[in-house]
């Protein structure tokens, strides 16, 4: 009997390494299949078009009789979108994680983080609604020159929303995790309360706020329903911040059900010029991490 | 103190901008907002080749709106904008140009003086349909007068003069698949409820997904019917063959406080058409009502 029972022990010891194993080979083969994927319907289609047209050439018009595949425009576009929602989202974020930090009394923090942390939880459709009624009509009626309240400025006001949970928690955690000796210590030494906070205990915890801005990129850059709703769509060069305008990830969601054959390659490959900047994003990521892991 | 007044005239002031929303009129000085829907869109490759860009890229500035609903939701919301939607989605909330002179009615669709009209099909292989009894019955419903009546009820237009009424065969059971451009959808789907009202043990499903996908699912078998809502482009799905299921005109619609009632098919063209020089082009809403 007590054989018996061991040999269960060990047969279910091995079963259930196993299953984790598999579960671990699970998730490498879905990250390996679809960067497999993308790559191998992606670049080939690259090389097709040229690799200087399709990445310098700003038309779009992949159902035009002669077919053209530029995305420069929509790389731009992406750019400019990602770059003034961390702009707006993060200044607001970290002067808020600040607050929370040091000038919000202790007992009201964790409610208070907690009702932020529900910002990340509100599905992102739902961002899109809100700046679809009400973004963008006030900017077309209010800020707009030219009449337009679809494009860059909307869509920035959105996802600079979105992003305000990110910011405001990783940047809280990197201010304390900064030891208290720093703030009391430039106490100490005469400085008031704001100069501490602002000259000693920020630059301290400056590589976790960095890291905090990039992981509100890679939210941005990726965000895809609330962006189209508000971006206006047209796949031109950006020149103003009330145009009607495209992300990369806008163009793919926009195609992936109605287009076919060349079209639906012209996506996939747009989708590897998406895949690229989420990668550098995300190993600027880990670099910066890493480098503050070393640090402390 | 100080700060109390401060703070009060902040919210009066909030107020002010907040109360400002509201009230604003139409202004026939600003821009038109041009909209169309998404490449691929069934709709979409209909309007522009009845207006004569077929294969043209978009305008620039153009809004691109994915899905019918959307396109209703920017009219309505819009007072600048001029949008493209079939007839049959054109609710109360929007306003219906002449086009031409002629209002979009079922009767002018019909008759053909509508300029802006398409058809809209199922297509499907032919052998596996005719020999399957289920798929069989459900094309002889499609061209009975039950269908009839729903499509003209409906604010389509029925081509199918002196049709029969469909009789149900008790011994069919199973599931027919439908699927394809979403603009053929909505009415596919009261079609599909009269049929399974008579055929107690046949379920129709009907998805949406596009005119192309409509193509992509029939020719690959995926399901027994798809459906697309342009002229049949049999390179497209050189295996299946087409059945028109009704005729379905595209409406120009603008927000109910444009006082705009009729544009022409060439000032259409015009502000639609990315080649048109910046000289000519239909740019404001007085140059159309001037005109």
């Amino acid at each position: 009997m007590p054989t018996s029972s061991l040999r269960y022990r060990t047969f279910r010891e091995k079963a259930m390494k196993g299953l984790f194993f598999l579960s671990a080979a699970f998730s490498l083969l879905a990250l390996g299949a679809i960067i497999a994927y993308l790559f191998a319907s992606g670049i080939p289609f690259i090389a097709k078009v040229g690799f200087f047209s399709f990445f310098f050439s700003t038309t779009w018009a992949p159902l035009a009789t002669i077919p053209q595949y530029g995305v420069f425009a929509m790389v731009l576009t992406t750019l400019y979108v990602t770059a003034l929602s961390v702009a707006i989202g993060a200044s607001i974020g970290l002067l808020a994680a600040i607050c929370l930090f040091r000038f919000v009394p202790s007992r009201f923090v964790t409610p208070l983080r907690w009702l932020i942390d529900l910002l990340a939880g509100i599905p992102s459709v739902i961002y899109g609604l809100f700046g679809l009624i009400v973004i963008v009509p006030f900017i077309r009626d209010y800020v707009s020159t030219n009449g337009m309240g679809y494009g860059i400025l909307a869509a920035s006001l959105v996802l600079s929303i979105m992003i305000l949970p990110t910011m405001v928690s990783v940047s809280y955690d990197a201010l304390k995790a900064v030891s208290p000796l720093y703030y009391e210590g430039a106490l100490a030494l005469g400085a008031s309360r704001e100069e501490a906070t602002f000259k000693i205990v920020l630059p301290a915890a400056k590589s976790g706020i960095f890291a905090g801005l990039v992981l509100s990129s890679g939210r941005a850059l990726g965000e895809t329903m609330a962006v189209i709703m508000v971006i206006g769509g047209s796949p031109q060069l950006p020149v103003s911040l009330t145009e009607s305008v495209r992300t990369l990830t806008a163009n793919i969601a926009m195609g992936a059900s109605e287009l076919t054959s060349d079209a639906l390659s012209a996506l996939v490959a747009t989708g590897v010029v998406l895949f690229v900047f989420a990668l550098i994003l995300n190993l600027s990521f880990s670099f910066l991490r890493g480098k503050e892991s070393g640090h402390v | 103190m100080r700060k109390k007044i401060a703070k009060f005239a902040l919210t009066l002031g909030f107020i002010g901008i907040l109360a400002a929303c509201g009230a604003k009129s139409f202004d026939s000085s600003k821009s038109i907002s041009v909209t169309t829907r998404e490449d691929g869109s069934g709709t979409k490759s209909a309007f522009m080749e009845l207006i004569g860009l077929k294969g043209q890229s978009d305008v620039s500035n153009v809004v691109v709106a994915t899905g019918t609903a959307a396109v209703m939701q920017e009219v309505a919301g819009n007072y600048y904008a001029l949008a493209y939607d079939s007839l049959g989605y054109v609710t109360s909330d929007v306003k219906k140009l002449e086009v031409d002179g002629v209002e979009a009615t079922t009767a002018n669709i019909k008759s053909g003086t509508y300029a802006i009209s398409r058809p809209l099909s199922v297509i499907y292989k032919a052998a596996p349909v005719s020999s399957s009894a289920l798929d069989a019955s459900y094309l002889t419903f499609l061209k009975s007068s039950d269908a009839q009546t729903i499509i003209s009820n409906n604010g389509y237009v029925s081509l199918t003069d002196a049709a029969t009424a469909y009789t149900a065969n008790g011994s069919l059971s199973g599931t027919i698949e439908v699927s394809g451009s979403t603009s053929l959808q909505p009415l596919m789907i009261l079609l599909a409820a009269q049929y399974e009202a008579s055929q107690a043990h046949v379920t129709v499903e009907v998805s949406g997904g596009g005119t192309g996908t409509g193509y992509t699912n029939a020719e690959n078998g995926v399901s027994a019917f798809g459906m697309i809502s342009a002229e049949f482009d049999a390179t497209k799905a050189p295996d299946c063959v087409s059945s028109i299921v009704a005729k379905d005109g595209i409406a120009v619609i603008v927000n109910p406080s444009n006082p705009l009632t009729s544009v022409s098919k060439t000032e259409l063209k015009n502000i639609y058409d990315n080649t048109e020089s910046d000289a000519t082009k239909i740019k404001t809403w007085s140059q159309l009502m001037s005109a």
